[in-house]
């Protein structure tokens, strides 16, 4: 049963690890060009091993992690591959034998302290911010632990209070035949390692200091006092009452497997659930680092495994430099942590709803590429690179940035009463609103100033098609749209020579931002229209 | 004096030796720079929401309102966006209203104090060319230098306050003092073409070799930057085949000054 299972979770675990690397390999890299492999250990080796990253990103939260990676990596090692590890490392290894037992109960306590954290920190963040849906992909692992430390601390106590296994042991690892001497040494046992029998046996001191002889000759090699197990001696005083009970039905036999099954189902999710983080991040912290000469020279390239690497931790948002605009637009797709889960199921799977994808471009073409979120990520993902890649990849499946899509979009499709009403319904207010306000450009007088010292006018060339000025006579004739969608506008370089020299004090410049700002909010609509379009088919 | 070092998004990945070097900078005039976990000041957003852009810089000031500082800043994009704000701030009165309530939902406020300077004219007004001067213990050689303004910090005026937008002095007087020589040129007061780099590469590839092209005819040996913006710009240099054959590199102000005042070299860059 142990052996078949095992072969099985591990045949499942190998082959779900292969499918992953399958299909990372499939997807390819985002980017243009691909570098050459040179994989950074020492980072990677210091972020696996200590959590780095972590550690600098917030203390707290690397306290609680590294309680559960210390306990766990302990408790893999030393308690589930003992066979193989421990009983080789250390000639008098018994699991049942101090500083072992001692030791994996204490690494099973850090665990459980470490995932009670997770699981509080979960709590209060919901409760904090209802807006912040629980994340069940990251939940998973945290109750499979919990699960597979309470199977294995239960059977432990059951273990202990357990008559048919101190039988079992007696009959394998003594020559104990007569029944005076069994009685002495359950006496002992009673008394000093917890075992509940079924019949009480009177004690006396004589009883006892035999049943401690029998002991020094059979058990003691291989068994330390109970009371370095700590939880599983405090369960096991808890558990005194339905003990006979327990002992009756064999609950060692029933919790055995339970306990080993949880840790194999644990083994085949791993490439399948938030386990991954384990092998994902020592390779994603190995990834060489986008420098600004990668971007330069277009050489850059993303491995698609990075972006399973994202444990959801949220601490990229924190620190985002443009939380703001998220304060204020309410898109989602700005924040870091959001946006890289939309571009990995945007590789994995190719027809993801275009809302999201369209929410996804508005949302990254907001980054300012400040690289704190990259600075900050604990599981060592190059974001910065993927935020510079992303456009790329988004054009190619038809969502251009602002300036393109305006660029390939003809000026009478812009040209529809519907926006003027649609924007006049906003908050203008709160703008200046030059464009809607005559008096802040009718003093136009035309006189090409603006033009002459315009810097996209003089070297633009068919690149641009309208003047400052014309613009501004644009307006005057009421084609607001027209000109919000003319390549002057878009090609400003917002550097307020026109408006710094106008003799009329008309700012032209300040009007061509509005204009822009409303061509943006056009094209955003025209966009999210299109996307909906996209989803109706 | 105790200052908020506003340090704009791009130095972080893009312009580490600016970053460096005006905090190196910084410590030897005895100016205690504290870091402040600021946000974008908004000048992207400017072009595309209004509103998230004056909030951006607004939400910053708070911050540094928080801590009773005012804030320094070496990139001139970021010193425009943040005057522009405070500036409709002061005006517009609906939207310091919209402001304010949303300051409120994260238990911040924003009483319009913080004062906000660039580099140069906190060096200009606040410690003085002739105190400067003083200073100087490391003459540098006689260079011919062009000075890059940078136009968010000139333009407009009537809001930053910088310096006069059509013949501004403060960058020569400061620069002459190190020994380097400022040329006069034609395009001081130009844009780098930065703003359009990411949209419009090749507009703005044109607009930087038209600006090379007028300092090589004035002699320049050097362009000289205060704004993290223009000098990226201006390092694109070395990576545009077009722009190779000119023989310019661009400077930081920063270290010019750095090394002028005897700053080691490790702490430039």
């Amino acid at each position: 049963m142990f052996q078949i299972s095992l072969y099985t979770a591990l045949g499942l675990s190998i082959a779900g690890l292969l499918f992953r690397i399958y299909r990372f390999q499939k997807k390819g890299s985002s980017g243009t060009l691909k570098l050459k492999l040179s994989l950074n250990l020492k980072p990677a080796f210091f972020n696996t091993i200590f959590q780095s990253k972590l550690f600098y990103a917030s203390k707290t939260r690397w306290a609680v992690h590294f309680l559960v990676f210390s306990g766990f990596i302990y408790l893999v090692f030393f308690h589930a591959l003992d066979e193989w590890i421990a009983f080789n490392l250390f000639q008098s290894y018994q699991p049942t034998l101090d500083p072992f037992q001692f030791l994996r109960d204490f690494a099973g306590f850090l665990v459980l302290i470490g995932c009670s954290g997770f699981l509080l920190r979960r709590i209060l963040n919901t409760w904090i911010n209802p807006d912040n849906t629980t994340n069940y992909k990251g939940l998973f692992p945290i109750i499979l632990i919990l699960l597979v430390m309470g199977s294995g601390f239960m059977l432990e106590t059951i273990k202990i209070i357990s008559e048919p296994v101190f039988l079992e042991m007696v009959e394998d690892y003594s020559d104990i035949d007569e029944d005076t001497d069994l009685d002495h040494l359950k006496i002992y046992w009673e008394t000093h390692y917890q075992v509940r029998f079924k019949k009480d046996i009177l004690i006396t001191e004589e009883a006892l200091e035999h049943g401690r002889r029998l002991n020094t000759d059979y058990c003691l090699d291989c068994h330390s006092k109970i009371k370095s197990a700590f939880i599983s001696k405090a369960l096991a005083t808890q558990l005194d009452k339905p003990a006979n009970f327990l002992n009756y039905y064999r609950a060692d036999n029933w919790l055995y497997p339970i306990h080993y099954l949880l840790s194999f189902l644990m083994l085949v999710s791993l490439p399948f659930s938030r386990f991954f983080h384990i092998l994902l991040i020592p390779f994603a912290s190995a990834q060489q680092k986008m420098t600004v000469r990668h971007f330069q020279e277009k050489a850059v390239s993303i491995h698609p495994a990075t972006f399973s690497a994202c444990t959801n931790c949220g601490l990229c948002s924190a620190v985002c430099s443009v939380y703001p605009n998220f304060l204020i637009t309410g898109n989602k797709q700005i924040l870091p942590h959001f946006k890289i889960e939309s571009a990995r199921k945007m590789m994995a799977v190719a027809h993801l709803n275009p809302k999201k994808l369209n929410q996804l471009q508005l949302g990254n073409d907001d980054c300012t590429l400040c690289h704190h979120c990259t600075d900050i990520c604990p599981s060592g993902i190059d974001l910065q690179g993927i935020w510079q890649t992303l456009p790329q990849t988004l054009h190619k499946m038809g969502y251009p940035d602002n300036y393109t899509f305006v660029k390939d979009t003809a000026l009478q499709e812009r040209e529809n009463k519907e926006w003027e009403k649609e924007q006049a319904d906003r908050a203008y207010d709160l703008t200046q609103n030059l464009t809607g306000r005559v008096y802040s450009f009718e003093n136009c007088v035309q006189c090409t100033v603006c033009t002459n010292v315009c810097p996209v006018v003089a070297y633009g060339g068919n690149d641009n098609d309208m003047t400052p000025q014309q613009i501004m006579n644009l307006l005057r004739l009421g084609k607001k749209q027209t000109a919000a969608g003319t390549r002057m506008v878009w090609n400003c370089l917002t550097c307020y020579m026109c408006q710094e020299h106008c003799p009329s004090e008309i700012k032209v410049a300040d009007i061509i931002i509005e204009l822009r700002n409303i061509s943006n909010q056009t094209t955003d609509s025209l966009k999210i229209m299109g996307a909906a379009d996209k989803a109706d088919k | 004096m105790k200052l908020a070092y506003f340090p704009g998004c791009k130095i972080n990945f893009y312009l580490k030796d600016y970053d460096t070097s005006f905090q190196s900078l910084m410590e030897k005039l005895g100016v205690d720079l504290i870091q402040l976990p600021f946000n974008c000041c908004g000048y992207p957003a400017r072009s595309t929401n209004f509103e998230v852009s004056v909030f951006s810089a607004i939400r910053n000031f708070a911050l540094a309102r928080k801590y009773d500082l005012d804030i320094i800043t070496p990139c001139k994009c970021c010193f425009g966006q943040l005057k522009y704000a405070a500036y409709q701030w002061h005006e517009n009165k609906k939207l310091k209203q919209k402001m304010e309530c949303l300051l409120a939902d994260e238990n911040i406020f924003w009483d319009g104090k913080t004062k906000i300077t660039h580099l140069l004219s906190f060096l200009y007004n606040d410690i003085g060319v002739l105190e400067l001067k003083k200073k100087i213990d490391h003459k540098l050689p006689e260079k011919k230098i062009v000075t890059q303004y940078g136009c968010h910090a000139l333009r407009p005026f009537t809001i930053t306050g910088f310096d006069n937008p059509h013949a501004p002095r403060i960058f020569e007087e400061l620069i002459n003092i190190t020994g380097f020589k400022t040329v006069e040129w034609s395009k001081s007061t130009e844009c780098c073409g930065n703003p359009i780099y990411e949209t419009n590469k090749s507009l703005s590839l044109k607009i930087l070799n038209s600006k090379l092209t007028a300092a090589l005819e004035a002699g320049a040996d050097h362009i000289c930057t205060a704004c993290t913006h223009c000098q990226i710009q201006y390092n694109e240099l070395s990576f545009q085949k077009e722009c190779q054959k000119h023989k310019i590199t661009p400077v930081l102000f920063t270290q010019i000054l750095g090394a002028a005042l005897g700053i080691k070299k490790e702490k430039l860059i």
